[in-house]
C-alpha cells in the first residue's frame, strides 16, 4: 500500500533542524537551569532581619475564686485559683540611627490567645555602621521591660539578626 | 468536518514544523507524555546511583555535592547532569505534555480522568524537584528553605516561626536534612504511583518513546551535563547573602513570585492556576457529548476484537446474557467510550458482503451506523461506470481544507479511519471502484491514540481484521494528511489513470 504524508525535508536540511530542535531544547534546560541570575540585593545593602517566638506575661493576674463561684463549677474543676490563660500582647519598637523602624504589636499566638507570639521581617539597609535600638514590652501593662542598643558594622551582603531569648538574656544581635 | 479552533490550529501548526524535521513515528511532539517518563526514569536512575555516594548530613552534602562536580573522571560531571537536567526536562516535557493535550481538548468527554489525574503530577514533580536542590546545601539551597517557608508561612496555620529553624548557623540540625531526604525519595514514588492511576484508563499506553527518540532525549541530556556541567553555588551560610543568586527557573519560579507578590499573591496564583487547570473538563465542555458505541447482541459472536483494539479500554468482555451459542457478549462502559469507532472497524460482523439487507454490526456507533456507509457505495454505484471513481475515506478529526464535490470521488466520513473494516475497502474495490484514498491523521497523531496504527495492521494483514490477502493493495493509498486537499488530488488522479489489472467482474 502506498503511503504518503508530511515529506520531511531533504537529508542536509532535516538533518539541520533536527539539530535546531534538539539544541533549542537542550538550551531551553542549560540556560533555565541557573539563569538569569536573580538578584538578591543592592551592591551596598545588607540585610536586617527580625524574628523571635515569644510568650508574654498572662492577661490576667491569677485571682481566688469564692465560694459561690466554686460552687458553680464542676467538682473535678474546683481550684482555688482562677487563671485566665491569654496571654499579653508583645509590643516591640526598633529604631535605626534614631529612626523608628518597626512599631509592632505581636498577639499571642493559639486559639486560646495563650501561645507565644511570632515575628519575621526582613529588610534592605546600607551597609556601614548603624545604631541599633530594640525594646520589647511582654507585660499587660505595655510597659518595656526589655531592650538593647548597639552600634553594629554590617559589610555588603551580611545579615544581622535581630532575636529575643530571655533565657540568653533577652534580645541577641547576630552578624555570623 | 470540524472546523478547527484557534487552539487545534496551533498545535497543527507545531505538529507540522516539527514532522519536516523528524519522520513520522520519532516525532517528539507526538510522544511527549512517554518522553516525560522517560525524563523521570533517567533523572530516578541517576539519583540512585547518586545516592550511594551522597553524605546526608549538614557538613557532608556540600562536600558530597562537590566531590561529584569536581570528579576528574567526568562520571560524577555526567551523573549529576543527568539527575539534574533530567528533572529539568521532565518539567518541561510535562508542560509540553500538558501543553499539547490542552490545544487538542484532551480533557473533554471521558478524557477528564486523563487529565484531572495529571494534575497532581505537576505538583509531585516540582516538589520532588524543589526538595533536590536543597539536599546540595549550597547558597541556592538556603535561599530555597528560606523562600519556600516564606511561602508556607502565608498559611492560615503555619506560624511564622517556620523561618526561624533556618537564620541561624547552628539552628540547623540533621534531622531537617534526614526529612528533606525522605521527602526526596518519598515524593518521587508518589509520583510513580500517580502516573500509575494518571494511565489507567489507556489502553496499551505508550509509556516509552520510540527508541530512536529516547536516545536522542539521553544524548541531548549528555551533552548538556558536559557543556553546562551542575554546579553548586558557594555554601550556605545564613549571615550571608549573595548579591544574586542562579536559580533553577523550573523549580524556583514561585521564590520570585513570593518575593514580588508575597506568600498570600503567591498561593493566590499557583493555587488559582492548579484549581482552573482542575476545573476545565468542567469549564469547557465543548459540544455535546457524541453517543457512545452500542453492542448489537444479535450480531455479536463474542470474539472481543473490539475490546483488544479500543483505545480507551471501554469494552470490557462478560458472560453471554442473551442465551446465545457464544461464551462472551462485548459490554461497552458507556462513561470511558469517546465514540471513536475503532471497535467498528475491529467487528468481523461490519463486513459489508454479509447477505442481510439492513447491515449491522455486532457493535455501532448510533449517529454513523455502517449500514449507512454501504448503502451510500451501492448507490453512488448504480449510476457509475466501473473504475470511474475513487473511494476517498476521510477521518472527521484530521480537519481538511475546503472540499468541492467532485465526481471522480466517492467521499465518506469517518469518526476515524480505524472505523472503516478492511473489508469495506475490498468491497468497494469489487464494486467497481478504481482505488480507495485514506485520509487521515499522520502516524502517531491519532486523535484516537491507535486508529493509524490499526488502519495500517488491519490492511498490512498483521491484525484482524485483516485485509483479504489478494486484495491489490496498490489501489489503496494511504495519504496521512487530509489536510493536503492538492495530494489527496494527485492520489485520485494517479489510481484513475492506471485502470486496474483484473477487472471486477461479477461483484454487480
Ligand atoms: C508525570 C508527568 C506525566 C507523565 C509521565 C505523563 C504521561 C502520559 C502518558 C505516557 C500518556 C499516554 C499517551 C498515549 O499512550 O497516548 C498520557 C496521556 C495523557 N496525559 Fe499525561 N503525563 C503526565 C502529566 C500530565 C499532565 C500534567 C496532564 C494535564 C493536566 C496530562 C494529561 C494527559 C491526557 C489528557 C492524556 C490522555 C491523552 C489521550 O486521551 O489521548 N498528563 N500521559
Ligand atoms: S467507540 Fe472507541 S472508545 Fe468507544 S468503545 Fe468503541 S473503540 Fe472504545
Ligand atoms: S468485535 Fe464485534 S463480534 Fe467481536 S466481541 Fe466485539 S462486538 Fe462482538
Amino acid at each position: 500500500m502506498p503511503e504518503s504524508g508530511t515529506r520531511p525535508l531533504p537529508f542536509p536540511a532535516r538533518v539541520a533542524l533536527q539539530c535546531l530542535v534538539l539544541g533549542g531544547f537542550a538550551a531551553f534546560i542549560g540556560v533555565f537551569s541557573a539563569k538569569p541570575a536573580y538578584p538578591l540585593r543592592g551592591e551596598n545593602d545588607a540585610i536586617v532581619k527580625l524574628s523571635f517566638t515569644h510568650a508574654a506575661q498572662l492577661q490576667h493576674p491569677c485571682r481566688e475564686r469564692n465560694a459561690e463561684e466554686l460552687k458553680k463549677l464542676a467538682p473535678n474543676m474546683r481550684t482555688q485559683l482562677d487563671c485566665p490563660r491569654q496571654r499579653a500582647v508583645v509590643r516591640f519598637e526598633m529604631e535605626m540611627d534614631g529612626k523608628p523602624a518597626y512599631r509592632l504589636e505581636l498577639p499571642p499566638g493559639g486559639l486560646r490567645k495563650d501561645g507565644p507570639a511570632t515575628v519575621y521581617r526582613r529588610a534592605m539597609v546600607a551597609a556601614g555602621t548603624h545604631r541599633i535600638a530594640a525594646r520589647l514590652s511582654d507585660k499587660p501593662s505595655g510597659e518595656f521591660n526589655h531592650s538593647k542598643e548597639a552600634v553594629v558594622d554590617l559589610k555588603p551582603g551580611q545579615v544581622l539578626l535581630v532575636d529575643f531569648i530571655p533565657a540568653e538574656g533577652g534580645f541577641i544581635f547576630t552578624k555570623e | 468536518m470540524a472546523t478547527p479552533c484557534l487552539r487545534s490550529r496551533a498545535d497543527r501548526v507545531i505538529d507540522a514544523a516539527i514532522a519536516r524535521a523528524f519522520a513520522a513515528p520519532y516525532n517528539p511532539w507526538r510522544q511527549l507524555g512517554a518522553l516525560t517518563s522517560l525524563a523521570l526514569a533517567i533523572t530516578v536512575a541517576s539519583g540512585i546511583v547518586a545516592y550511594a555516594l551522597y553524605d546526608t548530613s549538614i557538613s557532608g552534602a556540600y562536600q558530597s555535592g562537590l566531590r561529584l562536580q569536581n570528579d576528574p573522571s567526568y562520571f560524577g560531571v555526567l551523573l549529576r547532569g543527568l539527575h539534574r537536567y533530567g528533572a529539568d526536562a521532565f518539567m518541561l516535557l510535562m508542560i509540553l505534555h500538558l501543553l499539547r493535550e490542552f490545544l487538542r481538548s484532551h480533557y473533554r468527554g471521558p478524557r477528564w480522568y486523563s487529565w484531572l489525574s495529571g494534575v497532581p503530577l505537576i505538583w509531585l514533580g516540582w516538589l520532588a524537584g524543589l526538595t533536590g536542590l536543597w539536599l546540595l546545601w549550597d547558597s541556592r539551597a538556603l535561599h530555597s528553605v528560606m523562600a519556600t517557608a516564606e511561602w508556607l508561612q502565608a498559611l492560615p496555620l503555619v506560624d511564622e516561626g517556620l523561618v526561624r529553624n533556618f537564620l541561624a548557623s547552628g539552628a540547623l540540625n540533621d534531622r531537617f536534612f534526614s526529612l528533606v531526604m525522605f521527602l526526596h525519595i518519598g515524593v518521587p514514588l508518589f509520583l510513580i504511583g500517580g502516573l500509575w492511576a494518571h494511565l489507567q484508563r489507556i489502553h496499551l499506553p505508550a509509556v516509552w518513546p520510540r527508541r530512536a527518540a529516547g536516545v536522542g532525549l539521553l544524548l541531548t541530556l549528555g551533552v548538556v551535563s558536559l557543556l553546562a556541567p551542575a554546579q553548586s553555588l558557594g555554601m550556605a551560610d545564613p549571615h550571608f547573602v549573595p548579591k544574586a543568586i542562579s536559580l533553577d527557573w523550573f523549580f524556583q519560579l514561585p521564590h520570585v513570585l513570593t518575593d514580588s507578590l508575597s506568600g498570600a499573591g503567591t498561593w493566590a496564583v499557583a493555587g488559582g492556576l492548579t484549581l482552573l487547570c482542575a476545573s476545565l473538563p468542567w469549564l469547557d465542555r465543548g459540544r455535546r457529548k457524541p453517543a457512545p458505541a452500542r453492542v448489537e447482541l444479535i450480531h455479536c459472536n463474542g470474539c472481543s476484537r473490539c475490546a483488544a483494539d479500543c483505545p480507551f479500554g471501554a469494552i470490557r468482555m462478560v458472560p453471554r446474557t442473551d442465551g446465545g451459542m457464544h461464551a462472551q457478549q462485548a459490554a461497552v462502559d458507556d462513561e470511558l467510550c469517546v465514540a471513536c469507532g475503532i471497535c467498528v472497524g475491529a467487528c468481523p460482523s461490519s463486513t459489508p458482503f454479509r447477505r442481510i439487507e439492513d447491515l449491522v454490526s455486532g457493535i455501532e456507533l448510533p449517529e454513523q451506523p455502517i449500514g449507512r456507509l454501504r448503502q451510500t457505495l451501492r448507490e453512488v454505484l448504480k449510476s457509475r461506470a466501473p473504475g470511474s471513481m475513487v473511494l476517498v475515506c476521510r477521518c472527521r478529526h484530521s480537519p481538511g481544507g475546503s472540499q468541492a464535490p467532485d465526481p471522480s470521488m466517492l467521499s465518506i466520513e469517518v469518526e476515524c479511519l480505524g472505523m472503516l473494516p478492511p473489508s469495506f475497502l475490498d468491497f468497494a474495490l469489487r464494486q467497481g471502484l478504481a482505488g480507495a484514498v485514506l485520509a487521515g491523521c499522520e502516524g502517531g497523531n491519532c486523535e484516537f491514540r491507535l486508529g493509524d496504527r490499526w488502519t495500517l495492521d488491519r490492511i498490512a494483514g498483521r491484525r484482524a481484521p485483516r485485509l483479504r490477502r489478494n486484495v491489490a493493495r496498490e489501489r489503496i493509498i494511504s495519504l496521512a494528511r487530509q489536510d493536503d486537499e492538492a495530494s489527496i488530488r494527485n492520489a485520485v488522479d494517479e489510481l484513475l489513470r492506471h485502470p486496474m489489472h483484473d477487472q471486477p467482474g461479477d461483484a454487480r
